[in-house]
């Protein structure tokens, strides 16, 4: 029971991760909430839905071609709402409500568009699952685990050592002083954008090869990705993995004490403990974090 | 027939514009950004609810609705006193819904996703209120008496101390004002219109479920308070018929009524989208969000 609970939590974790850590990237380069940030992970789970089901296009195109799908999708909201909303100087928090609403327009014109009823992604047979000391994980679940590893190995390498990755974290770090270096921080906050959405794309398509897809799991998404990064530390992209990761083995132990529909709920405690505890996150510096 | 659909559109504009004004009260005049305001009205509705399915008297459910909601008011106010901006509009969302997810597993007491059914009309004093008419005419008499408290409440001297803490907290701080005592009221007030708007839903539709409550729903009636403008009881009231009003001009496009839900819904995102773009004030704001 603990292992495969503590299995449940890390698979948990993983998928909590690729939202938090796209989420923290565009977080820590435009200083504001991207609430609609899960939508954009039901967007691609979504069309890979409609190439893969739908038009029948083989997975070897179909999975790069969601992940371009979600990083353009990330793209167009940026250049279309947020971009002229900070043009006028708007404060944080209407850039937030903004992305209320966006999220909430995507999750209903995606129900619009396929139906409210969950939809099934068949690429990949279920199967059973292979026992592992008492517990059970697919073949599918081991892939998750593996593939999220890489990638965070890859975005550490990226945002340490490649030229944008710098530039991201100076941005980040003080807009004003790396302005006057010369960095065009709205370029920078592009490339956040298309960054953190290709990364939620990634989790759109293994959400969609674990579980079911439906129109509502953005905001389920948003509100435990989200969490994930205020556990571990907005501004720290470390940091919103180890939430992650926090947020999953608390959710799924939790359940043991509580029925399972109090799985979100838990998340929301959570956040709210920290906002009030330690609203820095664990990794996070504390720059009036309140604020 | 036309008119008994034009009565419930009239109702739930004066449920609305209840919450809207309410909601006023906290976001716009005292600034705190309550993303979490469609908790005080399920929180009311399901008091009300509950009380009277137990024989309470339905004027002492209604007054309880009220309080019910205020106490949860007390305590938000309480927990995120020292946020601001982005962080209290998120704890906020956090709060409506974990009372969301209690309302829905909390299957005891509230029958979880089955819902509630079976609300009795209201009986005030021996008036029992049956038809949909009755009820306008008894939800309007109460919104009215709110508008009008709310109206005097922030056009007195109290409610400039609520603008002072929004503009400059530290200011009215240094001559001598409790900040903190001052949201904790605001949120109450907020959270008692609120309520009450929800005792009033819950025994006109006779029936609640927690969807009716859920997080996405905020949507509505921050779309009406910001349309109307901030700071503006006379704004919220227009902006409540004007949103709720709009959308039902669906209902004589012929679509499938299945798709009716989700349209109204990407419509008051859309609204909302665009009047942040290029009209922040709303019609009548006087002040900017921030």
């Amino acid at each position: 029971m603990f292992l495969q609970l503590l299995i449940n939590g890390l698979i948990a974790g993983s998928i909590y991760a690729l939202i938090s850590s796209g989420f923290s990237i565009i977080y820590t380069t435009n200083k504001f909430v991207h609430f609609a940030h899960g939508s954009t992970a039901t967007v691609a789970a979504y069309f890979l839905y409609w190439t893969f089901s739908g038009l029948g296009i083989p997975i070897y195109i179909t999975f790069p071609l969601t992940i371009f799908v979600a990083a353009l999708f990330g793209f167009l909201i940026h250049l279309v709402i947020y971009l002229p909303l900070k043009k006028r100087k708007t404060s944080s928090v209407i850039l937030l409500i903004a992305s209320i609403g966006i999220m909430i327009f995507c999750d209903n014109l995606m129900q619009l568009l396929f139906g409210a009823n969950v939809k099934i992604l068949s690429i990949f047979p279920h199967g059973r699952g292979i026992e592992f000391l008492g517990a059970y994980i697919t073949p599918i679940q081991i892939a998750i685990l593996i593939i999220v590893l890489i990638l965070f190995v890859g975005l550490w390498t990226f945002s340490k050592y490649s030229r944008l990755g710098k530039i991201m974290r100076a941005v980040a770090d003080n807009p004003e002083l790396a302005k006057t270096t010369g960095i065009n921080s709205v370029r920078i906050q592009h490339w956040s954008f298309v960054i953190g959405s290709a990364i939620a794309g990634l989790a759109g398509i293994l959400i969609a090869l674990e579980h079911n897809i439906e129109p509502s799991m953005g905001t389920h998404l948003m509100i435990q990705g989200f969490t994930a990064a205020v556990i571990g530390g907005v501004t720290s992209l470390p940091g919103s993995i180890v939430g992650a990761y926090v947020l999953g083995l608390v959710e799924n132990f939790g359940i043991w004490w509580l029925p399972s529909g109090y799985k979100s709920a838990i998340a929301f405690v959570l956040l709210l403990a920290f906002l009030l505890v330690r609203p820095q996150g664990i990794f996070g510096i504390n720059k009036g974090a309140r604020e | 027939m036309l008119s008994a659909y034009l009565i419930h559109i009239a109702i739930i504009i004066v449920i609305y514009a209840i919450l809207a004004v309410s909601l006023n009260v906290a976001v716009g005049y005292t600034g705190l950004l309550n993303l979490g305001h469609i908790a005080f009205f399920g929180i009311g509705a399901y008091a009300s609810a509950i009380l009277t399915k137990n024989d309470v008297p339905y004027t002492l459910a209604l007054c309880a609705s009220g309080i019910m909601a205020s106490l949860f008011g007390w305590l938000l106010a309480k927990i995120t006193a020292k946020l601001k901006g982005d962080y209290l509009a998120l704890a906020t969302l956090g709060f409506g819904f974990v009372v969301y997810a209690v309302m829905l597993n909390w299957t005891k007491l509230t029958r979880g996703p089955l819902g509630i059914p079976g609300i009795q009309k209201p009986n005030i004093f021996g008036w029992q209120i049956t038809g949909a008419g009755s009820y306008l005419i008894f939800a309007s008499v109460i919104a009215l008496f709110i508008v009008l408290i709310i109206y005097r409440i922030v056009h007195s001297r109290y409610g400039k101390l609520l603008e002072a803490v929004r503009d400059d907290a530290i200011g009215a701080q240094a001559l001598g004002k409790n900040i903190y005592h001052l949201k904790v009221q605001s949120m109450m007030i907020s959270a008692f219109f609120a309520g009450i708007a929800g005792s009033l839903y819950a025994h006109y539709i006779s029936y609640i479920d927690p969807s009716t409550f859920f997080l996405s729903d905020i949507i509505i009636i921050f779309t009406i308070v910001i349309v109307g403008g901030l700071a503006s009881l006379r704004g919220s009231i227009i902006a409540a018929i004007i949103i709720i009003a709009l959308p039902e001009l669906l209902r004589f496009i012929d679509i499938p009524s299945s798709m009716i839900g989700p349209m109204r819904q990407m419509i008051y995102a859309v609204i909302l989208i665009l009047i942040l773009m290029f009209r922040p004030r709303g019609i009548f704001g006087r002040i900017d969000l921030d």
